[in-house]
């Protein structure tokens, strides 16, 4: 039973601190034979739950839903509407999309999503979040420098644009909509997925289609 | 709590690593600490996320700062289980069990694991009896001081004014959730200006949005 008690915790952490190794790579693989040992999870379930976020769920499931938005207004205002159930169009729901909400970029604002407290993420529609979204210093200046932190992107915004910062402070996660590219009237559904990057469903990508150079 | 975890608007931390590579996982460890997480349930089976948040923000300051995320992850996964005796801290040191196994997992294929995925979206809205305090519209201000256990009340926001956006109803509470007992509040999205939060601002229109609950916040 938890015993929900902060001090208690605080010496957990300490203990664990000076009795197991200091590398990463030998605390995991501790960790791993014990709860097989204990028979709480075996090998071939985490081994199926790499290839599940190494292959299907990432960023891919989002882009299908951004270019769905883009040549289905219908799809779009629904999305916009409840982005948990619109979602459910695709069979994405999962984990951290119970209260997705999507943020639409436009002519005159830009969305940024950040998690301050912790690290949260629409995990089920992007995948594992990237490291540097999880860093100190990302969410320490997301709320107070985004225009510095979107030029760090190569995102360079003028002041006519309004930054809009959605700091995930509840269950509620954020997916952003890029604006589609301009000259993509001819590009059906399945060429526009992959003009969609997954930073510009953060919100440090905003111009798409110029080139995948230094895409991430 | 005033944790080394809250980080909005702190300074000093430095550029962010743009060129990192884009594939999920970038070592062999990280993949695996992520996908046992998943396997294992993440934690003890007796937590609530609110508590293993909690966990996570009682990691000693410099550890939070400088391990790695996901090994920091799972060092709270693993400070779960020694709190709920799941296991001990030796057991943990060794990679060895001392007791017999609690049962015998079931190996889950790829397609399970994408079904258990679609499964788990999981909603935090509760109904409520009591009406909300606050419209669409309304001028609120956070409250300067915040729980010392768990709470999502930024540092950045406290004693700041803001207006409340959207209203969400209510939504399990997660300054009693981390301590086990599950009530459920109006949740709100307030809008603070950058000009209101930065001095360094003054002349900015931008935006930041937070998502509240009621008892963070005053009329103003």
């Amino acid at each position: 039973m938890a015993t929900f008690d902060t001090q208690k915790a605080s010496e957990i952490h300490r203990e664990l601190h000076s009795h197991l190794p200091s590398e990463p790579a030998l605390r995991v693989k501790a960790l791993e034979s014990l709860m097989v040992e204990k028979g709480l999870t075996t090998s071939e379930t985490i081994n199926s739950w790499v290839e599940v976020y190494s292959e299907e769920i990432g960023p891919k499931r989002g882009a299908q839903v951004v270019a769905r938005s883009w040549v289905d207004p219908e799809f779009k205002s629904r999305l916009l509407a409840d982005a948990a159930e619109a979602i459910k169009e695709f069979g994405f729901e999962g984990d951290a999309t119970g209260h997705l909400k999507a943020v639409e970029n436009t002519d005159a604002v830009h969305n940024l999503v950040v998690c301050t407290l912790c690290s949260c993420y629409p995990f089920s529609i992007l995948g594992i979040a990237p490291n540097w979204y999880k860093t100190a210093a990302y969410r320490s200046r997301a709320v107070r420098d985004p225009r510095g932190v979107l030029m760090e992107f190569g995102v360079s915004l003028g002041t006519d644009i309004q930054v809009q910062v959605w700091d995930s402070t509840a269950e509620l996660r954020y997916l952003v909509i890029p604006q589609r590219p301009a000259n993509t009237e001819e590009l059906g559904e399945k060429e526009l997925v992959k003009l969609v990057t997954r930073n510009s469903m953060i919100g440090t990508d905003r111009i798409l289609g110029k080139s995948t150079e230094g895409e991430s | 709590m005033d944790g080394v975890h809250d980080l909005g608007g702190k300074q000093g931390y430095g550029p962010i690593d743009v060129l990192e590579p884009v594939e999920p996982f970038h070592s062999e460890w990280e993949a695996r600490a992520w996908a046992l997480s998943k396997g294992f349930g993440g934690g003890a089976p007796d937590i609530t996320i609110d508590w293993w948040r909690h966990v996570r923000e009682t990691s000693i300051p410099a550890d939070y700062l400088t391990r790695p995320y996901l090994d920091s992850w799972l060092e709270t996964d693993m400070a779960t289980l020694v709190d709920s005796k799941v296991c001990t801290i030796e057991e943990l040191a060794a990679g060895k069990s001392a007791t017999p196994p609690v049962g015998e997992a079931v190996s889950i294929s790829v397609e399970d694991a994408i079904a258990a995925n679609r499964a788990s979206a999981t909603r935090f809205d509760r109904p409520v009896e009591v009406a909300p305090k606050f419209a669409v519209g309304s001028r609120i201000v956070a409250h300067q001081n915040a729980s010392t256990g768990h709470t999502r009340l930024p540092g950045y926001v406290r004693g700041r004014v803001g207006e409340i956006h959207a209203h969400h109803g209510a939504h399990l509470f997660p300054d009693a959730v981390s301590m086990g007992i599950e009530v459920a509040e109006h949740l709100y999205t307030v809008a603070f200006k950058a000009k209101d939060l930065w001095p360094e601002s003054a002349n900015s229109k931008d935006v930041v949005f937070l998502d509240l609950w009621e008892s963070y916040l005053a009329p103003r």
